[in-house]
């Protein structure tokens, strides 16, 4: 792809997350080799079974100054908002506006959107109705007639999934394209790949994509743990005693524009989208192929799309969430398409900042760029004895030399779902 | 004149709706086509005490009859099952579904609801860890606080792509979105460009959402968008009439069979008609309120008639996303006149609305099923309730009853909470721009 309209790039980049409250901070603690997961303070993990969880550090006041949207918005929406001003001050765009007469900027701001990736509802955003239950007793007919009484008028609106994307609509008046995907863990990362595609079909200038999520609470941890999904200790991906992953909160966001827009504006680019592809295992809701066979056509379908070939690919960010059967359905999908021998430097981020669900896809992808910035492939310090079922398999406790300056980002959720994405540092 | 964009068609050739007015397509488009209401007093929980007592339900449905010995509707929540009976329909309709040889090549897009758990769900968090209504966490630890895989599945964010994808088979691209009520709308323009850039030939798309439940309800009556005109509940919903006073709840599914143009052709498909454009745009202005000029939706209209090549002239219905609420029907009136200027008297508008209610995430693909029927029948389907129009929403509204009329291209509208509004336009399939 050599049209400069349709090449995407990125030009801005923000994250939030336990490990750090932005890109530079999470690196730098990645390649420390510094874990986030640590026993939590939501609520008191006395009598828990799972102590320890990746939460973000900041208040709600330093996440979002409006004091107005701490009431009328969730905290993973805050999430969201905090990683979208990062982007959007870290492109530059602001100052370009600024610069446009009237009409430019009346053409700059309907050509910009914005795409994000959102959990969706979560178990707590149900509690504000716990109260008028418990005094209502099961009685259907009291509980609507006491409800404007006991529950906060702004309850729905709190908690719409589509929040972020609302309200950061609302803060920089980009009124292009857009959308808003709730596809569990490919959320964030659909969303990249959705704006690349309306970048490319020439829909929109430049996107803003966001994922952002705080799977953390106590009614989810129950039921991944009693479900044999979370570990009770910092999750060992590809491990041979990996036993579940831990949830962490946070989000990530990129900026992307056509290159031919960049160059207008004099953007400074940090990378490049290759190509992406999407499949479907399915085979239900929590099933998966163990064959890996959703993994590997996602990455076929991502090498045809971006034009190049499995060997020019110089390190693999890995969805790697330590649950047993989808690592290893993961590396066998990586070996199908890699061979034995064939496969380059592998690792995956989730041992430092958790399992951000809607979150994950799209802060992988921001911390591999920093990596093939770095030219280093961080290691995955919980890892101490590789799967022999799995290997091969090149995944290491130390960090690795890249192979080129492209990577793939894989990422998988409920429903069978697969996603890879390619990009190259620049 | 418009110039037609060169890039892939996409036929329209299989549909399939549960509403509440209807429980399969042709049931539901006959009692639209009549103006006949589907709202009542729900029926699934005691509504009695809440500010607003009336919705529209679906009626009698039973998702065993339509999927019998089905081992997917154990996992499926009554949203899922209003998607799996109506993308059944759809699938059927169409005369095609994927295959061991194609099924790669088959994607999904769905707008999916925000509900995150059911009430009887709710209701056993409470007894085990809110007894006295203050949470706490300790009381999930219990032995006997159920964790049962089926409402852990049920109420995961992509549950319903993961139960369609699995019982159809499909196997290519597959997404799920939420932009409030706008939902539908935008998963069909998704699927639209999915087909468009050649990652699917096929595509099941649609929407399918239930807020009618306790805990849905409540969202709406403590916002006061919902009409409480508890005693009658069939001219509640009374979009662009002067005394309108909210919306009426619904629920249900719309899910169409998209195909490569050509591929439809070569297999001697019955084609409803073209998804021709997409439009998608955002307000930036309020949450919950329309910007009175129209500024947003105006947007996503015009990109909807460029994307298809279509002008305004050629436009002989639009399906309004009318929600019969004083701020919405008149900022999209008003974004109306401003996109289609003088053609504005000519093009029939209506919302089905009036007579299903607001299916919120399922709205804009049911309505966009309204939009194939109505090409096809060459049927303006009538606004029903408007007794008094609003003169400020003095467009060419389709009063009394329903016109038979061509439709050479028509319309949809999905303008949703947060801003995000979606317009989509069908071509007739034998109808060459001029």
């Amino acid at each position: 792809m050599k049209d400069p309209a349709k090449r995407i790039v990125i030009t801005g980049a923000g994250a939030v997350s336990g490990a750090g409250s932005d890109v530079a901070s999470i690196w730098e603690g990645i390649s420390a080799g510094r874990t986030a997961i640590v026993p939590y303070e939501q609520w008191s993990g006395e009598n828990w079974p799972v102590k320890i969880a990746a939460e973000v550090k900041e208040n709600n006041r330093t996440l979002v100054a409006d004091r107005k949207l701490h009431k009328s918005i969730s905290r993973t929406d805050l999430l969201g908002l905090y990683a979208v001003d990062q982007a959007v001050q870290n492109s530059g765009l602001l100052d370009y506006r600024e610069s446009l007469g009237d009409s430019e900027t009346t053409r700059f701001n309907d050509r910009t959107g914005i795409m994000s990736g959102s959990g969706g509802g979560n178990y707590r955003s149900n509690y504000d109705f716990l109260p008028l239950i418990s005094e209502t007793k099961g009685d259907l007919h009291a509980f609507g007639s006491e409800l404007p009484n006991m529950v906060t008028p702004m309850w729905l609106l709190k908690n719409l999934p589509n929040n972020v994307l609302c309200h950061a609509g609302i803060r920089y008046q980009f009124k292009g394209t857009n959308g808003c995907v709730t596809n569990q863990c490919l959320s964030g990362l659909q969303s990249v790949v959705e704006s690349s595609e309306a970048i490319r079909a020439g829909q929109a200038d430049r996107m803003i994509a966001v994922g952002h999520d705080s799977p953390f609470e106590p009614e989810n941890v129950r039921y991944y743990h009693g479900h044999g999904l979370m570990s009770e200790s910092v999750p060992r991906p590809f491990d041979k005693d990996r036993d579940g992953t831990v949830f962490g909160e946070g989000a990530a966001a990129v900026n992307l524009e056509s290159e031919s827009s960049a160059m207008d504006r004099g953007a400074t680019v940090s990378g490049e989208l290759l190509g992406s592809g999407c499949v479907s295992d399915a085979r239900g809701i929590l099933r998966l192929r163990e064959d890996g066979d959703g993994v590997s056509r996602a990455i076929e379908l991502a090498l045809a799309d971006a034009g190049i070939s499995a060997d020019q690919i110089g390190m693999i960010c890995a969805h790697g969430n330590a649950n047993k059967a989808s690592d290893e359905s993961e590396a066998r999908g990586i070996r199908r398409v890699f061979g034995e021998t064939g496969i380059p430097p592998v690792t995956g981020f989730k041992w430092a900042y958790g399992h951000l669900i809607a979150a994950s896809g799209v802060i992988d992808l921001v911390l591999i760029l920093e990596a093939l910035r770095h030219q280093r492939v961080p290691g995955i310090p919980t890892l101490k004895e590789v799967d022999p079922n799995l290997s091969p398999f090149p995944v290491s406790s130390s960090p690795q030399e890249t192979a080129s300056d492209i990577a793939l980002v894989i990422c998988r959720g409920f429903g069978g779902m697969n996603l890879s994405v390619l990009l190259r540092a620049r | 004149m418009a110039e037609i964009p060169k890039h892939r068609r996409v036929a329209i050739t299989g549909v399939g709706m549960v509403t509440p007015v209807g429980n399969d397509a042709a049931t539901t488009w006959a009692n639209l086509r009549v103006g006949k209401s589907g709202c009542g007093y729900p029926e699934s929980f005691d509504a009695s005490g809440f500010s607003t007592r009336i919705g529209a339900e679906v009626k009698d449905f039973h998702p065993d009859k339509i999927l019998p010995r089905n081992k997917l509707l154990k996992y499926a929540s009554r949203p899922h099952g209003f998607a799996l009976a109506a993308a059944t329909e759809a699938f059927a309709d169409a005369g095609i579904s994927p295959t061991e040889s194609d099924a790669h090549r088959w994607g999904l897009s769905v707008g999916a609801g925000m509900m995150s758990v059911s009430f009887d769900d709710l209701k056993t968090v409470q007894r085990f860890a809110a007894p006295d209504g203050n949470f706490d966490p300790d009381g999930l630890l219990d032995d006997d606080f159920p964790v049962s895989p089926v409402s852990f599945s049920r109420w995961q964010s992509n549950s319903g792509l993961g139960l369609l994808t699995q019982q159809f088979g499909i196997r290519g691209y597959a997404t799920s979105v939420h932009t409030a009520c706008a939902s539908g709308g935008q998963a069909l323009g998704t699927a639209l460009k999915v087909l468009r850039r050649g990652q699917c030939d096929y595509m099941l798309a649609g929407g399918f959402d239930s807020m009618l439940n306790p805990v849905g309800l409540s969202g709406f009556c403590l916002l006061g968008a919902v009409s409480e005109d508890n005693d009658t509940p069939e001219k509640a919903s009374r979009p662009f009439d002067l005394t309108r006073n909210g919306f009426v709840l619904g629920e249900g599914a719309g899910f169409l069979v998209l195909e490569d143009w050509e591929k439809a052709t070569e297999r001697g498909a019955s084609i409803y008609a073209e998804l021709a454009g997409d439009g998608n745009s955002l307000s930036c202005y309020r949450i919950t309120d329309s910007p009175p000029d129209g500024n947003g939706p105006i947007q996503a209209i015009e990109q909807a008639l460029r994307d298809a090549g279509i002008s305004p002239e050629e436009v002989d219905y639009i399906n309004a996303h009318g929600t019969s609420t004083q701020m919405n029907d008149q900022s999209e009136c008003a974004a109306m006149k401003a996109v289609m200027g003088q053609s504005i008297d000519q093009v029939h508008v209506s919302s089905t609305k009036s007579c299903m209610g607001h299916l919120i995430a399922a709205a804009g693909a049911v309505e966009a099923i309204v939009c194939s029927l109505a090409i096809r029948d060459g049927i303006a389907p009538v606004n029903a309730n408007l007794e008094t129009p609003d003169p400020d929403c003095d467009v060419n509204l389709v009063r009394g009853e329903s016109r038979s009329v061509p439709i050479r291209a028509a319309l949809s509208n999905s303008l949703g909470f947060g801003g995000s509004n979606s317009s989509l336009v069908f071509r007739h399939p034998h109808f060459v721009s001029s």
